[in-house]
């Protein structure tokens, strides 16, 4: 077959053309930084200063973050009246749309994130390091005890500004079906929850409503088992030695793995969304739900006093009584980060940390949440919840020690898949220990 | 006319906008995804060349089995409920001797112009293993056969993928429903006046006079079937576990769970090169004269 020239040459412009582009993007990764047009200086303010205008990807969905950020940003302005602050609301996404302002060059000057996007971030130059300024040192002079790991990354840097402190997953119960149903509390023991599973079932109840269609979930509530065996929880798994699975780990799946087969869960629990499972608890159709200290405000607006939490059991009383105050949150940094190429750099990085301080303010004076990462002198205003009450007194002031961080990536997910299949029929300890070994191998060689 | 077609300049010419965009649009894409996959990269850095190194790491991930087998179960619940059933209602649809047809035909239709959000919000309520349609209706009926649809880890990709056939199944119906119309009228009577009946003259004509569109049909339902993601996504996340991930999925956990885009364009140039291979097996197939 004969091509005539025409085509030939229509068909090599086009090779070309898709080959220059294809060459031109090749070295696009050194533009990330290239520019940046979300700062502006917008004018004089009243008293003549400059105004200047920060754009701010902040999370902004809800009570629990869009009030302690307009309370920040109303403190800011008492505090800098000359900034004049542009909320880009940040959508539940995986961080996927500021990655996608980090590669076309168009980093808002402030941004909310977590720690596995500012480790991304660091090695592409897309965060403003924050050790050397003058605020990093008054705002880490002025954190809470314990939470300096929300500040200090593993690697010794600061990139953000943190507002809460560390948080960690609660278990959950109705008192009253507990009551109904004849169990006694606290329980201690695993053997204890898979007894209760049982009762709960038989009354008609399901035993613990959890919405592990989202993955996180089922490894936090697996998180709560390691950390009664091994303090350090799944930091543990972030040692480059560990090249299999821990005992501790081994003894936290087969404990969740009883609890499974006692019935704990609904049948339909991996397909279970966040909505569906807390309706359940709050319906009184499931007698426990586990999620973060965070749900304590929902739950006690929806049960008031019916609702408590419990601590995680274990193997044995003894250990019960021995790690009980070992805390399953581990305190990876996350926070109020600034671009490097934000065209007022110093400035952005003062109203960072004063944003993270603000809100922290806020969810302590006015929610009553002892779980912030900055200290502040008001007073808290209203009544607090009991259980927040009984966290901030009995086991806050008590922790022994809190989980250690898990930074690897590939290790976190193969925990959260294969803690979410531990929940269903036909899964296996065996086949949890051998997949997580698998990828321990790989990641350290 | 034939002046303007002999001027092959004006028609280079004339051509070479659209092309531009074309490969814009998709040639550069690609090509791109092909050059990155040679690299370490996590979408923002600076990338690494590692030559074959993403390609051997994926052929040794489990997860590659997983996504293909799934993949491949994907694309035959498509093919046989799509081209199967689509083509027994195209038939039935044909015979001018049925009653209601332009209803039947527009409620085939109906599922293919839902938001599939919406359609697999509703199969999710019809899956659900406590509360959900077919477990109830077989309760009512009394028969012993209750399941966890959507969380069994071998064959929720069976009603996943069912749910996809179902919403699809009218766009492959209308194809099919436009082939058959498009065979003229005389090639049956004549099969009649030799003694065929009317089964028999689907089979011996309508069936070979109707290879292309099969050929088209094919190769949609098996690339679609390959390439599935949003069903998946929506109705178990890929869940339990990564029981239900196809070769998309794995894209989408890498490039933006994990950050490792090199990889998942390794992946991606597999999976244009699995779908390629399909579409150049399925045209083979469907020249063969004996069809």
């Amino acid at each position: 077959m004969k091509f005539p020239k025409s085509y030939t040459y229509g068909l090599a412009v086009m090779m070309l053309t898709t080959g220059l582009l294809t060459a031109c993007g090749a070295n696009d990764s050194n533009s990330s930084n290239g520019g940046n047009g979300s700062t502006e200086t917008a004018g004089n303010s009243a008293d003549g200063t400059e105004t200047v205008k920060l754009k701010v990807y902040a999370q902004h969905f809800d009570d629990d973050t869009s009030k302690p950020f307009d309370y920040a940003v109303e403190e800011l302005k008492k505090v800098m009246p000359n900034v004049e602050i542009e909320l880009d609301p940040a959508v539940m996404d995986g961080y996927q749309k500021l990655k996608t302002y980090a590669a076309t060059g168009n980093m808002p000057d402030i941004y909310f994130t977590d720690w596995s996007t500012l480790q991304t971030f660091a090695k592409s130059k897309n965060v403003e390091v924050l050790d050397d300024y003058e605020v990093t040192n008054s705002f880490k002079a002025n954190m809470t005890s314990g939470t300096e790991s929300r500040l200090v990354a593993p690697d010794g840097h600061v990139y953000a500004f943190p507002d809460t402190g560390i948080e960690f997953q609660l278990l959950y119960y109705n008192k009253s079906i507990f009551e109904k149903v004849g169990i006694a509390t606290p329980i201690k023991t695993v053997d204890e929850l898979a007894a209760a599973a049982t009762k709960l079932k038989e009354a008609g109840y399901v035993p613990m409503s959890i919405f592990a269609k989202e993955k996180w979930i089922p490894r936090a509530f697996y998180a709560g088992f390691v950390t009664r065996e091994d303090s350090n929880g799944f930091g543990t798994l972030d040692d480059a030695n560990v090249k299999e699975l821990p005992q501790a780990f081994i003894t936290a799946a087969e404990q969740v793995k009883k609890l499974q087969e006692a019935g704990l869960f609904d049948v339909n629990a991996t397909n279970t969304n966040y909505d569906q499972a807390s309706a359940l608890f709050y319906q009184e159709k499931a007698a426990m739900f586990v999620n973060g200290q965070w749900e304590i405000y929902s739950s006690q607006e929806k049960l008031g006093d019916k609702v408590d939490w419990m601590y995680w059991p274990a193997k044995d009383e003894a250990t019960y009584e021995a790690s009980k105050l070992f805390i399953n949150g581990a305190g990876s940094p996350q926070g109020y980060a600034v671009s490097p190429s934000s065209k007022n750099k110093e400035i952005a990085v003062q109203v960072a940390s004063i944003l993270a301080q603000k809100s922290a303010e806020y969810r302590y004076s006015q929610l009553g949440s002892p779980i912030v990462a900055s200290k502040t002198d008001k007073p808290i205003a209203g009544s607090v919840p009991a259980m927040m009450d009984r966290l901030a007194k009995e086991v806050l002031p008590n922790a022994q020690a809190y989980a250690g961080a898990l930074n690897n990536t590939k290790i976190s997910t193969s925990l959260e898949d294969n803690t979410q299949s531990l929940l269903i029929n036909n899964f296996t300890v065996e086949q949890f220990v051998s997949e997580l070994n698998r990828v321990l191998k790989k990641e350290h060689p | 006319m034939n002046k303007y077609l002999g001027n092959k300049l004006a028609i280079t010419l004339f051509l070479l906008p659209a092309l531009l965009v074309y490969s814009v649009i998709l040639i550069y894409p690609v090509l791109q995804t092909g050059f990155r996959s040679f690299y370490d990269w996590d979408g923002l850095s600076e990338a690494t060349f590692t030559g074959l190194a993403n390609y051997k790491e994926l052929f040794a991930d489990p997860l590659l089995t997983t996504s293909l087998r799934n993949g491949l179960i994907f694309a035959a619940v498509l093919a046989f409920f799509q081209i199967g059933l689509g083509t027994i209602l195209a038939l039935v649809c044909a015979d001018e001797r049925i009653r209601g047809r332009k209803l039947l035909k527009t409620a085939y239709f109906i599922p293919v112009v839902l938001s599939v959000t919406v359609v697999c919000q509703l199969w999710i309520a019809v899956y659900d293993p406590t509360n959900g349609l077919i477990n109830r209706l077989f309760d009512i009926l009394h028969i012993p056969y209750q399941q966890n649809w959507l969380t069994s880890p071998t064959h929720s990709i069976i009603a996943i993928a069912f749910v996809n056939a179902w919403q699809f199944m009218g766009y492959q119906f209308a194809l099919l429903y436009a082939g058959v119309k498009s065979i003229p009228e005389q090639y049956f009577e004549a099969a009649t006046i030799d003694g065929c009946s009317k089964w028999q003259a689907h089979r011996h004509v309508t069936l070979p006079l109707m290879r292309e569109t099969y050929k088209f049909c094919f190769t949609i339902a098996i690339t679609s079937g390959l390439g599935a993601f949003v069903q998946m996504l929506i109705m178990t996340s890929g869940g339990p576990g990564t029981s239900n991930y196809t070769l998309t999925y794995m894209i989408y956990r890498y490039a933006f769970m994990e950050s490792e885009y090199g990889y998942a364009c390794a992946v991606s140039v597999l999976l244009v090169a699995i779908s390629l291979l399909a579409t150049v097996i399925i045209n083979k197939v469907f020249d063969r004269k004996e069809v």
